[in-house]
């Protein structure tokens, strides 16, 4: 175990997460203020403006807000799964955020190669699914272990719900893997690149199932019965300060990753658009690692507007309009266009 | 036909995407929230803010007095002497806290010399702050705010 090792497997990987983790966090606490003020100008209101210059100390007010209340358990609650609960969806948010690439390896003069990714593993998409199905027993624990009957039903529902969109987030998720050839993020990204289009256009059925089993996924409107703001009570119902920030914050954090996944599997993650990245490489690198961070962020900000737009603008579904969706709608999409990326893959993309 | 357009719809999402499209036009539309400490705003013409009264053109008729349904005003004229020149009373008393805002003791004057201002903010720490004497009565034609737009015109009529 010699000194370059230990920087190779222990330094890097650690100066990267440090490096990313403050952005990431940056960003999730401000989804939070992007979505209040966005939703509000969609509702003729201007949000909160009061913290700070338009409001951007916010989060940060937030924060201190939940932090200093009172932490309740209750009395009927098992208090250790109680107060390991929100970890579990806390966590498995965040990680995902490992295995995105934000752009192009950055090559040093001395030959070595250094990814914008904090772990480039080949079975990254893989990965997130996983997390995001461990994202589930945050949410069952926290509902069962509360001791009160109205969690475990809000908590039953969501697994249920978590479990119908999952097998369609998976399946067109499958379909963008057969196209490119590879789980890995950076991969899928190349693929999209040498084929001159992104995948929104062969996959834009995927594309559609995966926009849809994404906001149920993350519980948000229209699919939000696991929580339900103020009318359904929901899992988290037994939770106070800041337990219930961090299932607040994962939920954000959910948004966010699967934000930034679909524009990298559909929009091209960090390929600037209209310009041919390899050229603009091999002539300003430094110049394409920025452009390309930036096109990741502005496509990934469309997603999260999107999110708001449709919350801001269509009704909850009913629980069985919405299993129903799941199983009897999205999932036979999800087969027939995993079929069709099939054909595509064989005919076309040789 | 009918059939193929219903399904054509079904197919685009043409109510979901109609429903965004209504959104979005609110999302452009100017927003309705007053900034109301940062930006004052534009009160109505007619406005019944804080009563103002000109003692120095006031002939101590006590018109307002006696209309007043709070019984808020009460003015106490100069003895008989001086009165016979000097109509000014001798002490004006208004009781900001009892008033209603209704109006009633601005028509009966025939002076034009109690009115309404554009102030609106009376909200205090001490009651006390809101019963004025001739000395604190408020009035100062140059603070825009306290200004009454009507003020010369009715004046002029009378």
């Amino acid at each position: 175990m010699n000194f370059d090792w230990m920087t190779a497997h222990v330094g890097m990987p650690l100066l990267k997460i440090l490096i990313l983790l403050v952005p990431v966090f940056t960003v999730v606490a401000y989804m939070v203020w992007f979505e209040r003020r966005v939703l509000g100008f969609f509702q003729s209101r201007l949000g909160p403006n009061r913290v700070g210059p338009l409001g951007l100390i916010q989060p940060i007010a937030d924060g201190l807000k939940l932090l200093l209340k009172e932490d309740v358990v209750p009395a009927n609650a098992r208090p250790f799964l109680f107060k390991i609960a929100p970890i579990f969806s806390f966590f498995p948010a965040f990680v995902g955020f490992a295995v995105i690439t934000w752009a192009l390896p950055w090559v040093t003069a001395s030959g070595k190669t250094h990814g914008f990714v904090v772990a480039d593993v080949d079975l990254g998409l893989l990965v997130i699914l996983a997390l995001s199905s461990m994202g589930i027993f945050g949410i069952l624990l926290g509902g069962w272990s509360s001791g009160s009957k109205y969690p475990l039903f809000g908590s039953l529902r969501s697994a249920s719900q978590m479990l119908a969109y999952e097998v369609p987030l998976t399946f067109s998720v499958l379909s963008v893997f057969l196209l490119a050839g590879s789980f890995r993020m950076s991969d899928i990204v190349a693929a999209q690149q040498k084929l001159g289009w992104y995948f929104l256009f062969p996959g834009i059925v995927a594309f559609g199932v995966y926009l849809v089993a994404a906001v149920a996924e993350t519980n948000r409107t229209p699919f939000d019965l696991p929580e339900g703001e103020s009318e359904i009570i929901g899992f988290h119902t037994e939770y106070s300060g800041m337990r219930f920030a961090f299932y607040f914050v994962a939920e954000y954090a959910n948004v966010v990753l699967t934000s930034v996944l679909a524009a990298a599997l559909f929009l091209g993650g960090y390929d600037i658009p209209f310009v041919d990245d390899a050229a603009l490489y091999a002539a300003h690198p430094a110049l394409t690692s920025i452009l390309g961070v930036t096109a990741y962020a502005v496509k990934g900000a469309v997603f999260a507007f999107f999110f708001v737009w449709i919350r801001a603008t269509w009704p909850r579904y009913r629980y069985d309009q919405l299993l129903r969706i799941g199983w009897f709608v999205l999932f036979p999409l999800a087969l027939f266009n995993l079929l069709l990326a099939a054909l595509f893959r064989l005919w076309l993309l040789r | 036909m009918k059939a193929l357009a219903r399904f054509a719809k079904m197919v685009t999402f043409w109510e979901l995407a109609k429903g965004l499209g209504v959104t979005t036009k609110y999302l452009v539309k100017p927003k309705v929230t007053e900034l109301y400490p940062d930006k004052r705003p534009v009160l109505p013409y007619r406005t019944k803010g804080r009563l103002h009264v000109d003692v120095e053109t006031c002939i101590s008729c006590r018109m307002c007095e006696k209309a007043c349904p709070e019984g808020c005003i009460k003015v106490f004229p100069p003895p008989k002497e001086v009165f016979k020149t000097d109509k000014r009373p001798a002490e004006f008393l208004l009781n900001q806290e009892h008033c209603l805002h209704c109006g009633l003791c601005v028509d009966p004057c025939p002076t034009g010399s109690i009115h309404h201002s554009q102030e609106f903010e009376l909200v205090v720490f001490d009651y006390r702050e809101l019963l004025f004497d001739k000395e604190r009565l408020p009035y100062d034609l140059d603070q825009p705010r306290y200004r009454w737009n009507g003020l010369e015109n009715a004046r002029a009529e009378k």
